[in-house]
């Protein structure tokens, strides 16, 4: 009974273990989001597009892929520049759905909707990395801000997994 | 008889209800000690350097925002309010950074660059109802104190903060929320690409004066989306 306590014990401390790990050296030294460009028709107010990059600011905060988040426009050092990245992007399209079709048909008929074209690149050779297309949907009984949420985590997801699949850093 | 007293009790009752409801929305929140926070940079942001060492001088900060409540930050359970004004708040932030780094003239005239800020937006902005949405939002018109030739240099500062239910938690928040803001705003004038810009193309030895370059900007700004 008394081994069978320990080595319960013991295997709470083993599995604890990672958690005490030091953190990993974040892949890149800096990124810097861009405000999104809208395309011709997109009716979204200059304000929506200043909460997406809030969002997607706080989003790669929270990746913890990079050393540092930098506004916009920021001058970084030129020995950085082949470990910083920068996301750009343009929405393409939105829809802002019908309150009366969600209503009454339900299973998503009438939601919102946004395109987003994104393209993530290297700051020393402006070399892409990836360019995910995000589209992302949401109720019209929400504020259509909630879709600009939905992206930023879709494009940060996008790229982590990216950045996954071609072991690409430094 | 029963009828018409019923009545009597109804209306009663509803009219006390809604002049209760009433006062209740009547009142405006009022700043005391409790709903009251203090915005101050916890670490103050270091200026880019420059091809020469070189003095600014913050000279005005000017409300442009329009708000007629600039210290009411939070408006819903009894508010939450600023200690000082923005314009206040943003003066001794961006005095203090200049201080840290000895960039900071001592007056006008010491300067080489004079820095007149125009405010257009501090505190919360409208957010997708999940989280709190800071935004700060300035236009510096940089002035070269030799020449008298100017540039405008906008900055924004943003920040996402998550949603609370209890008031102190709200309010802590509302805080570190305006706070990064605020940084973030700084850190955005003073490491951006515009300032080292319209230094660059502004710093020119006074006695040569190149003939159409860098026309003056007005001293208002222009452009504010």
């Amino acid at each position: 009974m008394r081994l069978i306590r320990m080595a319960v014990v013991l295997a709470f401390v083993v599995a604890a273990l990672p958690g005490f790990a030091k953190d990993k050296e974040p892949q890149f030294k800096s990124v810097e989001a861009k405000h999104f460009t809208k395309a011709e028709g997109v009716e979204l107010s200059p304000d929506f597009t200043d909460y997406l990059y809030a969002e997607l600011r706080a989003e790669l905060t929270k990746a913890k892929l990079f050393g540092q988040v930098i506004g916009e426009g920021e001058v970084v050092d030129a020995a950085d520049a082949p470990s910083s990245i920068i996301i750009d992007g343009s929405i393409t399209e939105y829809k802002k759905g019908s309150v009366a079709k969600d209503v009454l048909i339900g299973f998503t008929a009438g939601w919102r909707s946004m395109k987003v074209d994104t393209t993530i690149k290297r700051r020393s050779d402006q070399s892409v990395i990836v360019s995910p297309q995000i589209h992302v949907r949401a109720s019209p009984r929400w504020k259509d801000k909630v879709l600009a949420k939905q992206a930023a985590k879709q494009i940060v997801n996008d790229l982590k997994k990216s950045l996954k699949e071609h072991g690409d850093s430094k | 008889m029963v009828s018409q007293v019923r009545f009597f009790y109804a209306t009663a009752l509803l009219l006390a209800v809604t002049s209760a409801c009433g006062a209740v929305y009547a009142n405006d929140p009022k700043p005391t000690p409790e709903n009251t926070i203090h915005v101050d940079l916890s670490e103050a942001v270091k200026p880019q350097s420059f091809a020469r060492p070189l003095k600014f001088f913050v000279a005005d900060v000017t409300d442009r925002s329009g708000n007629p409540q600039p210290m009411l930050v939070y408006k819903p359970r009894n508010g939450v309010f600023l200690d000082r004004t923005p314009v206040e708040i943003t003066r001794q932030g961006l005095t203090n950074c200049l201080k840290s780094a000895e960039v900071l003239a001592a007056d006008r005239e010491s300067a080489d660059f004079i820095l007149t800020v125009y405010l257009f937006k501090f505190g919360l902005s409208d957010s997708s109802g999940m989280d709190f949405f800071g935004k700060v939002e300035f236009a510096v018109v940089v002035k070269n104190a030799k020449t008298g030739k100017s540039q405008q240099v906008s900055a924004t500062g943003t920040s996402i903060a998550g949603a609370a239910i209890l008031k102190k938690n709200i309010q802590k928040n509302v805080l570190e929320d305006i706070n990064k803001a605020f940084g973030d705003a700084l850190r955005n004038f003073l490491r951006g690409e515009k300032l080292r810009d319209a230094v660059t193309a502004l710093d020119v030895p006074a006695e040569s004066k190149p003939a159409g370059t860098n026309p003056a900007a007005s001293e208002k700004p222009s452009g504010h989306a």
